[in-house]
């Protein structure tokens, strides 16, 4: 499991690996809180999400767009995050704490999640993902 | 120049029928030869993916700050039919209504050279970066009002005189917007955040006029050489992000129910005259017009600092103008001799009317559109004027601003955020950010060169140049 920025000139390009759906779709929700809030965040409260769509590329945009609805609203900044993933349905526990200017402040607001270069893919040694942060 | 592209003319290019399958009229874009090792393969294929879309009228067009972005290329332009034309918040984008405006001052730059006091105070006024919130309690009922009204909304509520209104794109608001089209989610996310500036490229900027080009119409914009303004570039904020990311949704059920092939997710769209399309219409016009009075409740504290720190009266810094660079908006232009109403998208493109419109504020009519393209931290920012050209050749648009050449990862890697706010104030330029992170992201390297750009505008004639402004003090978020 892991995640990098690629190059990418206007926004935040994220390449995720995972060996399954839900760790992949976990990778993507790090990615975007490290964007937003940095390295340094830590695991008080937990939050539920429960998600319904499509297809898994629409799944994890609304599960991503979900993430930025809640953690701007309710001012949080999420750590970690096990996802569960069935067919239509993801159902996710979100761990976080409350936004911290002094250690939360440093990062880049996420306008939106792209469709555009959203690629979800599979090799031998399992998912890649492929997503695209407005900023 | 990239595989497939035909040179039409002196920074004139065109990506013909078939670049990508579907194309219904030609792409063309505006750029130098010099800026051309720039261009981007997926910029151009965004740019050919738009000439797909029904009822595109005569080109998907790109001006010269053209990169890849996400639906549309940044920097792209085009216009549908009312009839059997669509509208996509792919050739919006997810920040409703960024937008742009100048601000003049009595001021000149021995006052405020140097004062990182002045600097420092703008900072704390304007609640600026990730996670920043409102100096002012709104409520729901005041966002309502805001997204139907736009800045008339913020001068009625004493942020500004209503002079400011006539210096705004649109008087600052448009007539469509539907907020019951607006989902609860998103006006939740308009609360907190009235008169916030936001992240990213978003700034506030101490400038000074170095250059007159045209006398006569800086004189009509109230610009005099060495004098300072203030430049400020933000839009929607969370409630322009949540209403495209609803209705992109809508908008991909309605692309099936319409029977519209696409070539990529994020140009989802529908007829404008669908129910579909015209919700979109109306959320995303309730959303420009949260972010019209957003940027006047910026000002109004912008000017109340000032007047505290150098005993300046209010109504002695005016508003030069204010524009959009991320709308759809229904306009009137002419297409093969007739005139006909048509929806016109800018994503990353500013509106640049010519003399004679009348959506031009009176004693502008004679002079053209005042358009603000904002350089980066450290390179000058331009004034221009709209054109007759820019009508006949672009839909009245020309480009928003320098448009990124590199990306954050490289950014970060070649300069840290210390080293490029200690080159900048050798330089005279005083630079404050929530975080070195976000100086480095946004440092003036990664953008290119503000003048080849606005050059390549000027010499195509889809604008002028009127006025370079050089920043002295930054306050990124």
């Amino acid at each position: 499991m892991s995640f990098e920025e690629l190059p990418h000139t206007a926004d935040v390009k994220i390449r995720a690996r995972a060996r399954t759906l839900n760790e992949l779709f976990s990778e993507a929700f790090l990615a975007l809180m490290q964007v937003m809030y940095g390295t340094d965040r830590k695991a008080k409260v937990k939050r539920e999400i429960l998600i319904d769509a499509a297809d898994p590329e629409s799944l994890l945009c609304d599960f991503l767009s979900e993430v930025l609805f809640i953690s701007e609203v309710d001012s949080m900044v999420f750590s970690g995050a096990t996802i569960s993933i069935d067919g239509s349905h993801l159902s996710a526990v979100l761990e976080g704490e409350s936004f911290d200017p002094a250690r939360h402040a440093g990062g880049t607001e996420v306008k939106g999640i792209s469709y555009s270069g959203l690629s979800i893919t599979w090799d031998a040694n399992g998912y890649i993902l492929d997503i695209l942060f407005d900023v | 120049m990239i595989d497939g592209v035909l040179r039409t003319g002196e920074n004139e290019w065109e990506v013909p029928v078939g670049y990508v399958p579907g194309m219904r009229v030609p792409g063309r874009f505006y750029l130098s030869e010099s800026l051309g090792n720039t261009l981007e393969q997926g910029a151009v294929q965004q740019l050919a993916n738009v000439a797909t879309l029904p009822g595109i009228i005569k080109n998907s067009l790109a001006m010269p700050d053209i990169h890849w972005g996400y639906g549309f290329p940044i920097g792209g332009v085009a216009a549908f039919s009312r009839e059997g034309g669509i509208v996509s918040p792919g050739g919006v984008g997810f920040d409703i209504n960024c937008g742009v405006r100048l601000l003049t001052t009595p001021l000149a730059e021995k006052d405020v050279a140097g004062r990182r006091d002045l600097i420092d105070t703008l900072y704390r006024t304007v609640p600026t970066g990730v996670g920043a919130k409102s100096a002012h309690s709104l409520s729901p009922q005041a966002v309502d009002s805001m997204m139907i009204k736009g800045a008339r909304w913020a001068v009625d509520a004493g942020y500004g005189v209503y002079r400011d209104l006539e210096r705004c794109e649109e008087s600052g608001f448009m007539k469509q917007a539907d907020i019951r089209a607006v989902s609860a989610k998103a006006k939740q996310r308009g609360v907190p955040q009235g008169g916030t500036l936001g992240s990213g490229n978003h700034f506030l900027e101490v400038q000074v006029v170095r250059e007159i080009y045209d006398p006569a119409a800086a004189a009509a914009f109230g610009i005099s050489a060495g004098q300072v303004c203030v430049m400020i570039h933000c839009g929607s904020r969370g409630l322009g992000h949540q209403t495209c990311t609803d209705h992109l949704k809508i908008l991909e059920g309605a692309t099936k129910k319409y029977k519209i092939t696409l070539p990529d997710r994020q140009l989802a769209c529908a007829p404008i005259t669908s129910p579909e399309g015209q919700a979109y219409f109306g959320a995303m016009a309730a959303s420009a017009n949260y972010a019209w009075a957003n940027r006047q409740m910026i000002m109004h504290a912008t000017r109340n600092v000032l007047a505290k720190m150098f005993s300046l009266e209010y109504d002695d810094m005016a508003l030069v103008y204010d524009v959009a660079h991320n709308v759809a908006k229904m306009e009137e232009h002419t297409v093969e001799g007739k005139r006909e109403t048509v929806c016109v998208h800018r994503k990353g493109a500013t509106r640049a009317f010519g003399p004679g419109s009348i959506d031009l504020p009176g004693d502008l009519t004679s002079i053209g559109q005042p358009v603000i393209i904002p350089g980066s931290m450290g390179t000058s920012s331009y004034i221009l004027k709209g054109t007759q050209t820019a009508m006949d050749k672009t839909f009245g648009s020309t480009c928003h601003g320098s448009g990124r050449v590199m990306s954050r990862t490289q950014a970060k890697k070649k300069m840290s955020g210390k080293e490029v706010a200690a080159k900048l104030l050798k330089e005279g330029i005083i630079v404050k950010a929530p975080s070195d992170n976000v100086i480095a992201d946004e440092s003036p390297e990664v953008y290119k060169p503000s003048d080849e750009v606005v050059q390549v505008v000027h010499d195509v004639g889809i604008s002028r140049l009127v006025a370079r402004l050089a920043p002295i003090g930054v306050i990124k978020g």
